[in-house]
């Protein structure tokens, strides 16, 4: 400010001029800054799980498609017969690239010394002692697709790649026999595998199990009245009686068991492979076969489809990479749905003592903390705990009070479909608890005055009023400790998951639900056979599979409860406040 | 209620003030044939250690309309909602004096509770429907008792929506959710549920400040209809409707009962500077 102005403006208006705003827009005020992060930010997550969902997808769905079956010759005159599995660039040794020939030398030294090679699935393990052979594109001489190649999937051993040169029919051999032929005698052939199967496991396994149930009889009543006691030895000679008239038919059952085996036994066929070693298949031992490189789109698709159906609906078998998963998948439901019932009152009731009955103040908010803390902790500490408490503690208990005739084989007292549920119940009852009282507290008050203002009382409100009203927001919380229960493997390993359930936690002899049977699970087959098995490779495609399965299995549980949840919602719509 | 009977004779001038400059209420009241119904006593109330109402001594007249007026925060719906002692919900309150209906205290460890609020139907501010039907918001307090006699409840559905005004309306869709019904009617439902209990006494808290003029009108008919069944306590900031529907008024200020007495004499002749500046609109 100059003097005269100084001079001229009176106080008032000076102390007004220094206060004015200044009314142009800061560079900061211009614009929205930040939203490139915040779309950034979605962006980036929305490729991570379009990249991973998408892999899965790939994988999983083309898995099962029939692929062509080439014949690669190399420069040193071996052949080899496969599926294309996979390719990729490699760097060869420099030892490696003095034997190669000087053009194909000079391609890789201009590929700045990388070269191509390519997995192919081989099959025939009983022959090679290897599914899979790398054949490096510098050593192929030729590769071409002979129309009768065969792919023949088996019980066991893998597939078999390679041509079928006869077929003996109880004695009767005909030499290259026709496709239709062999699938004819193919089919009669899983009949008579069934009939085994069906005497082997119904029939012998029901005497079996009969004999097993004298047995702890005997057992039982030994615990009852002491080993001398009369009605004990009354029972022994009782039960020996029986056990005699069904050792009698067991006897006969495995003789008609042998025969069968004996009959099915002359009834095979002769394979040979793209080298000309020959292998002599029973036929019931076949899965399927089919000739890839003359097949329509029709019939690769029947192929597609029926492999589909035999994974989601058969038993595993090949140490869980051949066959299907149906175990697994009644084990994943059984286990969520167990979980679910569990958990759901459980949380609830805990949420509602929380947040309606206790006296609001520094032991609850601590009990708050506590319970928010808990979502923390590693599952496998709560595995830990599961297999001590539930399995040890409590189904020993269990065992002992009421089926001490098993002992020392457990029935609770081990891992089973109950504990496991009750662990991750344990483990996912937090999200529950926290997403129950949030649900609590967005009830308004005024609902609450209103009934009580009725003449209801609190429990009356509760049930009435406050619990329809925030049972979408339990909902939302159950739904999330389903999708976390159903994809959670660490805990499971500990307290009932196996790598292959000989029987399912769900089937039609009495009663129908066995909580103390371990059980088979997707998420840890995915382990299991990606891991664990003995040819990692051939349960590669088998991993994407089984966990597009698994996605597709959570994505309907949720579906549902999502669904349920939105019908309960439509019903407080249309509220003016 | 001895203070109710102070003689028309007493000027305001002549009366001593105490130690915060307030002095004693003015009483005029308009008795009823029955006397009073709700007597309130010496009544005080604390949240905490903040003093909310301050020794307030007042007797709802029986089948009459007394209605609560006062700029915001000089504690009409705390003394309201001690009635029906929805106060227990706060933390913190704490009360002395003794209120009584017909006689019978609602303050102490033998009281009721649940009976009490039985007693007295209550409407809120905001219209609170349930998340239910029309009928079974209706029907609630007989729920609450434990009826399910269906014609009983169909009788109940009828009276209480005849009684709110609202039967002609949503006779039709008894089933439909509440939550659908405009927010008058949604008042009138409400008001409905309040008397489909059978109380005495129906407490209304600023029944009308969520409705535009036609639906407020429309409930100060239906309070019209109601004076006489029952004994009506309002809590108002709109001046002209509690000079339309009530009785009696009393006025209060920052927790203390200034005025009480007769409708027209509070609004056309106020005994007190304070209750004059107020109904004149020179504050508040």
């Amino acid at each position: 400010m100059t003097d005269y102005a100084a001079k001229d403006v009176p106080m008032t208006a000076q102390a007004r001029v220094k206060t004015t705003r200044n009314y142009a827009t800061d560079l900061a005020a211009r614009g929205e800054p930040m939203v490139f992060a915040m779309g950034g930010s979605l962006a980036i997550g929305l490729l991570m799980i379009i990249g991973i969902l998408g892999l899965i997808a790939w994988f999983g769905f083309t898995t099962f498609w029939p692929q062509h079956i080439v014949q690669v010759t190399s420069k040193d005159g071996k052949v080899i017969a496969g599926e294309v599995f996979r390719s990729e660039s490699f760097k060869p040794a420099d030892a490696q690239l003095a034997a190669v020939p000087a053009e194909s030398r000079a391609k890789i030294e201009e590929d700045l010394g990388y070269a191509e090679r390519t997995l192919y699935r081989v099959g025939n393990y009983d022959l090679y002692g290897e599914d899979f052979q790398w054949r490096n594109e510098y050593d192929v001489a030729a590769t071409e697709m002979p129309a009768d190649m065969t792919f023949i999937e088996r019980q066991e051993w893998g597939p078999f790649v390679g041509r079928i040169t006869a077929l003996s029919l109880n004695g009767v051999v005909t030499q290259n026999p026709t496709l239709d032929a062999v699938n004819a005698a193919v089919s009669e052939g899983q009949a008579r595998r069934e009939a085994i199967l069906d005497l082997k496991t119904d029939e012998i396994g029901r005497i079996s199990t009969e004999m097993e149930e004298l047995r702890l009889e005997v057992k039982s009543a030994a615990l009852d009245y002491g080993a001398t006691d009369q009605r004990t030895l009354d029972k022994t000679a009782e039960v020996a009686e029986k056990t005699k008239a069904l050792e009698a038919q067991f006897a006969e059952k495995t003789t008609t068991l042998q025969s069968l085996q004996a009959e099915d036994a002359k009834y095979t066929m002769t394979l040979a492979d793209i080298g000309g070693q020959t292998k002599e298949q029973e036929l019931s031992s076949i899965v399927r076969l089919y000739q890839p490189n003359q097949m329509s789109l029709f019939e690769k698709l029947g192929i597609y489809f029926g492999r589909w159906g035999e994974f989601i609906f058969s038993e595993p078998r090949e140490a869980n990479t051949e066959g299907g998963v149906w175990p697994a998948i009644v084990g994943t439901l059984a286990m969520t749905v167990l979980l679910s019932l569990l958990v759901a009152p459980f949380g609830v009731m805990t949420a509602l003592y929380l947040r309606e009955y206790a006296k609001q103040g520094r032991l609850v908010s601590f009990v708050r903390i506590c319970v928010n803390n808990l979502a923390g902790v590693p599952s496998i500490v709560y595995g830990v705990f599961g297999l001590g408490f539930f399995c040890y503690v409590l189904g020993g208990t269990i065992d002992q009070l009421f089926f001490p005739e098993k002992l020392p084989s457990p029935t609770f007292g081990t891992g089973g479909v109950l504990w496991a549920a009750l662990t991750l119940a344990l483990l996912t009852v937090p999200v529950v608890i926290v997403a129950t009282e949030e649900a609590l507290a967005s009830v308004p008050r005024s609902m609450r005055e209103g009934s009580l203002a009725c003449g209801a009382s609190k429990w009356q409100t509760i049930r009435w009023i406050v619990l329809p009203r925030a049972l979408p927001g339990i909902m939302t919380g159950l739904i999330l400790a389903m999708a976390r229960g159903a994809g959670e493997v660490a805990p499971l390993m500990l307290v009932g998951v196996v790598k292959l359930a000989p029987e399912l936690p769900l089937d039609l002899s009495w009663p129908f639900i066995h909580l103390d049977r371990s059980f088979m699970h997707l998420g840890f087959h995915i382990y299991d056979v990606g891991f664990q098995s003995r040819n990692a490779e051939a349960g590669r495609p088998m991993v994407f599979v089984t966990t597009l399965l698994l996605i597709a299995i959570i994505l309907a549980m949720n579906a549902t409860a999502i669904s349920v949840r939105s019908r309960l919602k439509r019903r407080f719509a249309g509220s003016q406040f | 209620m001895s203070a109710a009977a102070s003689s028309p004779a007493e000027t305001p001038a002549a009366r001593q003030v105490d130690e915060y400059g307030y002095e004693p209420t003015f009483y005029h009241v308009k008795e009823g044939e029955k006397g009073p119904n709700l007597t309130i006593e010496d009544f005080s109330l604390w949240y905490g250690q903040s003093r909310a109402l301050w020794n307030i001594n007042l007797g709802a007249q029986k089948g009459m309309v007394t209605s609560l007026i006062g700029p915001s925060g000089c504690g009409k719906s705390t003394l309201l909602r001690s009635l029906n002692r929805m106060n227990d919900l706060v933390d913190g309150v704490k009360t002395s004096g003794q209120v009584a209906l017909d006689g019978m205290p609602i303050f102490g460890p033998a009281v009721d509770v649940i009976a009490l609020r039985k007693r007295m139907g209550m409407v809120f501010q905001k219209p609170n429907p349930f998340p239910m039907s029309i009928a079974e918001n209706v029907t609630y307090p007989l729920k609450v008792d434990g009826v399910t006699d269906k014609t009983m409840l169909a009788e109940a559905v009828e009276n209480g929506l005849k009684g709110a005004a609202l039967w002609d309306e949503v006779k039709d869709r008894l089933k439909d959710s509440a939550l659908g019904l405009s927010g008058g009617q949604q008042q009138r439902l409400c008001i409905a549920r309040a008397i489909a209990g059978n109380p005495e006494v129906l407490l209304m808290d600023e029944p009308c400040s969520a409705l535009d003029p036609i639906a407020t009108m429309k409930i100060e008919d239906l309070i019209d209809e109601l004076k006489g069944t029952y004994t009506i306590l309002i809590v108002t900031h709109n001046m002209q409707q509690a000079a339309r529907c009530s009785d009696n008024t009393a006025f209060m200020y920052l927790g203390r009962l200034i005025e009480y007495g007769e409708t027209d004499t509070i609004f056309t002749n106020p005994k007190l500077k304070r209750t004059e500046d107020y109904v004149t609109g020179r504050f508040g």
